[in-house]
């Protein structure tokens, strides 16, 4: 079945944030320190009230006293990235709003900075033990210690963040690209001190996320205090640039991996020390657990995880596509490869000998005790791994494996879904928001499935708090297994009476739901130039039960695609001021279709009935998770060099 | 973008009459409204002179003349260059998107400012902005300059201007003055104190169209470019060569010019002496694509542009040669 959603969008009739236009709708922007670490000593924007066609401005001299980010404020009188918001203005265009801007005169008292990983303020240790670590690495008669760093990614989404606010008396209307309309309704509620009843969000279609869309930014708070005070309505959208100074990126890492095995391959210790960038602040929904995935993808008696949080000045990070993880699966995985070439064995066949069939955090088995495995086969199969084709004179090629598993794309409760049948056609009304990914077009498969109906015959009501509906953030690759459950639910009530309503049921006690998957990359690498070019990708991912294949597949493009650029091409450039020198897409560079390789989607139906009654799981986050590590066990394939810092640029690769 | 004064007047008099420091002429505007948005500069009136400009490609037995106002799709889509210019039509072939080349001219492309990340944002104040210091030379600079980085280390972006030099083009200049012909070669000049670009274009004048001698039937040529994506990058490095074997299988003509390491783009002198006047042969070729090197002065983080430029001298010569 095709998105419901396909025609609005390439028609253009698909509304996103940006395209709201409301009788005297003014245009905000905001300005942001120059400084990497400074206070601010004076602050005066009357030049910038008096110019013509400004209707508000906001900083830290006259703002409501909101605070933000653990002890800051909205407008804080301390900086601390290049980036950090100091004021605002609404004004009858968006160059009037950056002319007034430019009116606001400021002057800094320059304070101490720290820029890079190694350099910032370290926290308080996060540790996690199993067994005798000490005793795991005696016991092992082969040992890979090695350190990876992985750099700082930009999520870089289409449609930047932002919203237009307006008010209707005492209530709030905000129309904002997000991935949780109840997460921004809540929070900006309680920033206002409102009732949460009064603010209404709405996101009809939204550009991606990636996840830096997953909490309420400082922009839609500012835009209703803007539009509180012009009293009229004021769309705020970041540009480029802002977008990716300050509204989030996956943390760099540095990983220090030791892993432990015996001659047969079976791992006995697995011991991380892992230091994550967390940028200026904690913004609080970084979700970065970073040593997560060391303590569940494979079988081991004795585990030490510690991961330690590093405040610098740069921008703050925020979970993006399987935070944490991504980072993880690079280190552990390029380290398995390490190992099975320690070993002189199948990559493959090492990883059977350890993968784990319980969740070894709580005691659980897994719903799916056998989908890893079978995600190894399927992947395998359609790569016709070990088969390599012959590179040419400096054009040298390999072939590389890396797995993954991800603790998303099982969802839980709450969710409510409602579903309405008359004259032979459904309408199913939830409160989730489509992230892009269309999870609007799924639900209604799941409500015409079980009412019997055409798909076609069915609508779907999203992306609206005052629907009522409680649907949680789509985050962890959940939506799906979250509301599908709830709207099957719903459906089933419908075909009896007519309209019914559901709610997401609790998960199994005894099992633990996970998803996972492989992938297979070969690679060609030219050893005059250092070019990297990815010539196959296969994967196959552990989705549960597949509703929709076509958006299974745009799943696993669309992440392989991100995961190639986090592998090759991306990464924030910062100077040793705290300047970031690549914030457009000009100088941060995405993969493009060009660069695109042949994609195998190896991705086979497995429906987890344990898990939730669709027996569909995520697909979201998987995808990319495996990609960086693959590419780079891929060059070593090629040309004997081991890549341990993302990206691989074609320097480490050259001569 | 801060507000600005729009002219659409009628005849190049006219146009050249309103252009000066403050008065920018706008043709494709790919980088023009780039620097506009980034609040580099800020003009108070743009005066559009796309409509005004020779356009187009004219072949004759001098040689062949391209207008200033042509776009990069048509250099790139057309059939004679394809044929006895190849490395132009290569190089705009390999520019930017094809979004981009649809709307970008020929002029726009030779006078579009440097990349340079420094350059580009607004808060460093870098020499090359009037500013004391080159950021680019103790900071970040991956992607910077080999050769020619005495004041500023930004490299040149274009991959028309590698190639037109390679060919020994020459623009045909105009200023409220009158015209004055210059070879490409005198066109590009380092920065110098007194002048912070990288052109000797004065304010107020235009390239109104730029010419390449005919060559020989059998003369060769080639452009090749190294990028970070396969797409939407400008060169880490990028090589034009221009060939021609004799009867006697000895090297009669040779050019070639390096871009994305310098400035501006960079004639490989030492490498043409090589070649000129000997027979092509593998050691041959990787003692030019050794002095195409030579004189580079790498910065922290661009050494690998030396082996990378070398490769590509090599291939090129390679390809042409053997």
């Amino acid at each position: 079945m095709k998105r419901i959603e396909g025609p609005e969008k390439v028609t253009g009739r698909a509304h996103y944030a940006c395209d709201v236009r409301l009788p005297g709708q003014l245009y905000a922007r905001v300005l942001r320190s120059p400084l990497p670490h400074a206070r601010i000593t004076r602050i005066d924007a009357a030049r910038a009230e008096r110019l013509a066609g400004v209707h508000a401005v906001l900083s830290s001299a006259n703002a409501p006293d909101i605070s933000w980010y653990e002890e800051s404020r909205l407008f804080d009188r301390t900086l601390r990235f290049i980036g950090d918001e100091l004021a605002a203005v609404a004004g009858e265009s968006e160059e009037i709003a950056e002319d007034a801007l430019r009116l606001i005169e400021v002057d800094y008292e320059a304070l101490p900075c720290a820029v890079g990983l190694e350099d910032g303020v370290r926290g308080k240790p996060q540790l996690q033990r199993r067994g005798d670590i000490d005793n795991g690495l005696r016991e092992a008669e082969v040992v890979v210690d090695a350190v990876y760093t992985t750099q700082t990614a930009l999520h870089n989404a289409l449609e930047p963040h932002g919203c237009t606010a307006h008010w209707e008396d005492d209530s709030l209307v905000l129309h904002e690209s997000t991935q949780g309309i109840f997460a921004v309704r809540d929070e900006v509620a309680e920033k206002l001190g409102m009732p949460k009843e009064r603010v209404r969000v709405i996101t009809q279609h939204m550009g991606g996320g990636f996840g830096a869309k997953q909490i309420a930014w400082k922009h839609s708070v500012i835009a209703a205090l803007l539009a509180k005070r012009a009293g009229r309505p004021v769309q705020l959208m970041l540009e480029r640039e802002a977008e990716n100074l300050a509204v989030g990126n996956r943390n760099a890492t540095r990983q220090r991996v030791r892993l432990g095995a015996k001659r047969d391959g079976t791992l006995c210790a697995i011991d991380v020390h892992i230091l994550v960038q967390s940028g200026a602040y904690l913004v609080g929904g970084e979700d970065s657990d970073v040593i997560g995935a060391y303590q569940t993808l494979y079988r081991c008696p004795h585990l030490r995880a510690e991961q330690v949080g590093v405040r610098t000045n740069t921008g703050p990070a925020v979970a993006f596509r399987a935070p944490g993880h991504a980072e993880a699966i690079f280190a552990l995985e390029s380290a398995m490869d390490e190992l099975s070439r320690a070993l002189a064995m199948d990559p493959i066949e090492l990883r059977l000998r350890n993968y784990a069939t319980e969740d070894q955090t709580k005691g659980k088995p897994y719903t799916s005790v056998d989908s890893l495995r079978r995600c190894y086969g399927q992947v395998k199969a359609a790569f016709d791994w070990p088969e390599r084709r012959m590179g040419q004179g400096s054009k040298k090629r390999g072939i590389g494996f890396a797995a993954h598993d991800w603790a998303g794309g099982g969802g839980w409760p709450p969710a409510e879904a409602r579903v309405e049948v008359a004259d032979g056609a459904a309408r199913v009304v939830t409160a989730t928001q489509d992230i892009g990914t269309g999870t609007g077009t799924a639900l209604c498969q799941i409500a015409a499935d079980e009412l019997g109906l055409p798909a076609e015959r069915v609508s779907i009501v999203l992306g609206d708090t005052r629907e009522g509906l409680y649907s949680p953030t789509s985050a962890g690759s959940a939506t799906l297994a979250t509301l599908g459950p709830a709207v099957r639910m719903a459906a089933a009530k419908a075909k009896k009476s007519g309209r019914g309503k559901g709610s997401r049921v609790k998960n199994p006690k005894d099992k633990s739901i996970r998803t996972c998957g492989a992938q297979c990359v070969e690679v060609e690498v030219d050893t005059e130039t250092g070019e990297v070019r990815v010539l196959r990708v296969a994967a196959a991912h552990d989705c549960g039960r597949v509703i929709n294949p076509v958006l299974v597949e745009s799943q696993v493009i669309g992440g392989i695609t991100q995961g190639l650029g986090y592998a090759l091409s991306e990464e924030r450039m910062v100077d040793a001021c705290g300047l970031v020198l690549n914030a457009s897409l000009e100088e941060y560079k995405v993969q493009t279709a060009a660069d695109g390789p042949q994609l195998v989607n190896a991705t086979q139906s497995m429906p987890d009935w344990e898990a939730n009654a669709t027996g569909a799981k995520g697909i979201g986050e998987p995808p990319l998770i495996p990609t960086a590590a693959a590419v780079a066990n891929a060059i070593f394939d090629a040309i004997g060099v081991r890549v341990r810092d993302l990206p691989c640029k074609r320097e480490r690769l050259i001569g | 973008m801060r507000a600005f004064a729009y002219s659409r007047p009628a005849s190049l008099d006219e146009a050249l009459a309103l252009l000066g420091a403050s008065a920018r002429p706008l043709a494709g505007g790919t980088d023009l409204l780039t620097l506009m948005k980034a609040d580099l500069l800020a003009p108070e009136r743009l005066v559009a002179i796309a409509p005004l400009l020779p356009s187009g490609i004219a072949r004759d037995a001098e040689g062949v003349t391209i207008g200033a106002a042509t776009t990069l799709a048509d250099i790139e889509r057309d059939p004679t260059l394809a044929q006895r210019f190849t490395a132009l039509g290569q190089a705009a072939g390999v520019a930017a998107t094809p979004q981009l080349r649809n709307m970008a001219t020929l002029g726009g492309n030779l006078l579009q400012r440097p990349r340079c990340w420094y350059f580009r944002n607004r808060l460093a104040q870098c020499w090359l902005k009037g500013g004391t210091a080159c950021h680019a030379r103790e900071g970040e600079n991956r992607q910077h300059a080999l050769f020619g980085g005495s004041g500023c280390v930004a490299v040149h972006p274009s991959d028309l201007a590698p190639a037109l030099l390679a060919f020994g083009a020459s623009a045909r200049v105009r200023g409220a003055h009158g015209e004055r012909i210059v070879p490409l070669e005198e066109f590009f000049s380092l920065p110098t104190g007194e002048r912070r670009s990288e052109t000797r274009l004065r304010d107020g004048e235009l390239v109104l169209q730029v010419s390449m001698p005919s060559y020989p039937e059998e003369t060769r040529s080639l452009y090749l470019k190294e990028m970070d994506r396969r797409a939407f990058a400008f060169a880490l490095a990028s090589v034009a060569a221009v060939v021609r074997v004799s009867a006697r299988q000895r090297i009669g003509h040779v050019r070639l010019v390096l871009g994305g390491v310098a400035p501006i783009p960079w004639r490989a002198h030492g490498a043409e002496r090589v070649l000129l006047g000997e027979e092509a042969d593998e050691r041959l070729i990787e003692a030019a694509a050794d002095a195409a090197a030579e004189g580079a002065v790498p910065l922290k983080g661009n050494a690998f542009k030396l082996p990378l430029l070398k490769a590509l001298a090599r291939r090129a010569l390679r390809s042409l040669l053997l």
